[in-house]
């Protein structure tokens, strides 16, 4: 399946903000970028595994954007064809409610990731069948969240010697 | 009535071990020698790469990128730069896509050969170890001498590579290639293809179903092992391997069967090691002359990147599997607004978490050593007897004895003692 139709046939099925990039490398490699709602999210996740039910998760990336987090999920397809199809789906939700509805039963290689994201940028999956915490120890304080950029990320007195090489001791003043 | 008493015990497995990086730990439900359940908890070396990254500009994040791991440094700074590449467009010299060709698959030589090394350690098979980790110590040198170092060799840079691969290496490099066909890959064949002992000791053990490997997103030899045909080198069309034919190893084409234990992936990790030199043949017979990067100095790279907008994904397929680097740029700024990075070990650590279950525990240390993971925390083990609450520590060496004595009861010919890789715990066993 090309990335063309591929995109066609989710075109069909869902609303969504989609476009295909293509690099220079000597051979130029395609990939599909969807935006898409979180509310139609999981439809379109579950949509993909029928299309392929051998598709391969490959990571999360989540992102603290200012006014909203956004969370980007790549997808192998179809690879045992050459090329495989490399798809991102992203979906986002606003800081004051931060919820995504988890993938937990779609994709069960995605939990860890899940965890990683709700740790680091207190994203809550919904449905998320392990809450635990996977990196962070387990007495890490609540309600900090490393990889956030505002009030609630790593204040400047929990960094002992960290920042930048050059400035070490980064936090003083 | 049942007069059967049953009760679990549960072992936590690390998460220290000194002699590789990456400590982490498995906490593992037993029922007798059966794994009931197997828990992986993490971030035990947490650095913080992803906060410190926020702070660095695209140059200083490619070596920060280099220093994730010290054994596929290389892939790491590749990834990072397709990434970058792909996001603001840049366009690599033909003849920098074939040297990053040739230091990615020596990379891959050495650290296959590591990785055979330590499974034959896991079994009891210290001669083995020995011999292919020095058999690697001829690559290293090749490294040090084109790279200047033996890890870390800064061989990227975005837009091409910072050095040429001269006639003298290429020299050096076939010689070794020479070297490794006719005096060491028959060895390795000898003993990872056709010894009974090793057959024996790892067929059917740690087995990863082709179900499982798929469900749970297992990459390189993890999956390959498994039957799953996926190679990102073939799948993504990377930089110029197409021309140079690369197709993914999987054991059929070996020994015709495919089970997705142990011995598979070790199958599996002998024919990459063939296919690398291949590889590395083929590219040096059609690598071009010309320029090597498509920037003359670094402060025109960050020149360029301040005016790019836009995300790009950097995939490769490193010795252990996938490794896929995210970068958002930030416009106006030479400092990122998103690098995110994702290497093998960390789906395939689940994957073999989830195929433990129902194996035995002496089988641990090799089914863990087998997804070659950046680390092995077989170090200092706990048991505690749920029923009576009574303590008994196991450390590494208990555990390798208990490796060791199920080779024996294999063939009794094999003599082993289970020595400690590297320093051992400093700290000694728990008082």
């Amino acid at each position: 399946m090309t990335p063309e139709e591929f995109l066609e046939r989710i075109k069909e099925r869902f609303e969504v903000d989609a476009h295909i990039s293509e690099n220079k490398m000597p051979h130029p490699r395609k990939r599909v970028w969807i935006n898409v709602d979180r509310a139609e999210f999981k439809n379109l996740m579950k949509f993909i595994k029928e299309m392929d039910p051998k598709a391969q998760f490959s990571i999360i990336i989540g992102e603290d954007r200012g006014e909203y987090l956004s969370a980007e999920y790549h997808l192998e397809l179809f690879y045992e064809q050459q090329p495989s199809l490399s798809v991102i789906v992203a979906t986002s939700c606003p800081k004051d409610d931060p919820k995504i509805p988890s993938l937990g039963d779609v994709f069960p290689s995605s939990v860890p990731y899940e965890r990683e994201n709700r740790e680091f940028l207190g994203i809550e999956f919904e449905g998320i069948p392990d809450p635990r915490r996977l990196f962070l120890p387990d007495d890490f304080p609540e309600g900090i969240y490393p990889l956030r950029r505002d009030e609630t990320g790593i204040k400047p007195e929990m960094i002992k010697n960290a920042g930048h090489p050059y400035k070490i001791g980064g936090a003083k003043k | 009535m049942n007069s059967r008493i049953e009760y679990w015990v549960k072992i936590p497995i690390g998460p220290i071990h000194p002699a590789l990086e990456e400590p982490e730990k498995f906490i593992i439900t037993l029922d007798g020698e059966r794994i009931i359940n197997v828990d992986v908890k993490l971030g035990y070396n947490l650095r913080g790469l992803e906060w410190i990254a926020m702070r660095r500009n695209y140059i200083q994040l490619m070596y920060l990128a280099e220093r994730i791991c010290g054994i596929c440094s290389f892939s790491h700074n590749h990834t990072y730069t397709r990434a970058v590449e792909e996001m603001a467009g840049i366009e690599v010299p033909e003849r920098a896509e074939y040297i990053r060709v040739i230091v990615g698959e020596l990379e891959r030589i050495h650290s296959h050969l590591l990785n055979l090394g330590v499974v034959a350690h896991a079994i009891g098979y210290d001669t083995v170890l020995h011999l292919s980790w020095l058999a690697r110590e001829r690559v290293m040198d090749i490294l040090e001498a084109i790279g200047g170092n033996r890890v870390n060799y800064a061989m990227n840079t975005i837009g091409g590579v910072r050095r040429d691969i001269e006639e003298k290496h290429k020299r050096a490099i076939l010689d070794m290639i020479e070297h490794y066909r006719n005096e060491i890959m028959p060895k390795i064949e000898e003993i990872f293809l056709y010894d009974p002992t090793v057959e024996a000791r790892l067929r059917d053990a740690g087995v990863i179903p082709k179900r499982i490997a798929v469900e749970y997103s297992a990459q390189g030899p993890t999956a390959r092992g498994s039957g799953v045909k996926k190679d990102v080198r073939y799948n993504e069309k990377l930089g110029v391997y197409p021309d140079l034919g690369v197709e993914p190893v999987t054991p059929k084409e070996f020994t015709g069967v495919i089970k997705g234990d142990v011995f598979d992936r070790m199958v599996v990790r002998v024919g990459e090691l063939w296919q690398s030199m291949e590889l590395i043949e083929r590219a040096f017979d059609q690598m071009p002359e010309g320029k090597i990067k498509a920037f003359a100095k670094d402060n025109l790279i960050l020149l360029k990147l301040k005016k790019a907008d836009g995300e790009g994904i950097g995939r490769y397929e490193a010795p252990r599997g996938e490794v896929i680097h995210y970068v958002r740029a930030n416009p106006g700024k030479d400092i990122p607004s998103k690098w995110k990075a994702r290497e093998p070990t960390f789906p395939n650590l689940f994957a073999v978490a989830r195929a433990l279950v129902g194996e035995q525990v002496a089988d641990i240390p090799v089914a863990i050593a087998s997804i070659d993971p950046c680390l092995s925390c077989t170090d200092r083990v706990a048991v505690v007897d749920a029923k009576t609450g009574k303590r008994r520590i196991l450390t590494e060496r208990d555990l390798l004895r208990a490796s060791i004595a199920k080779t024996k009861e294999l063939n009794p010919e094999v003599s082993a003692r289970p020595e400690v890789v590297g320093v051992g715990c400093p700290r000694g066993d728990l008082p």
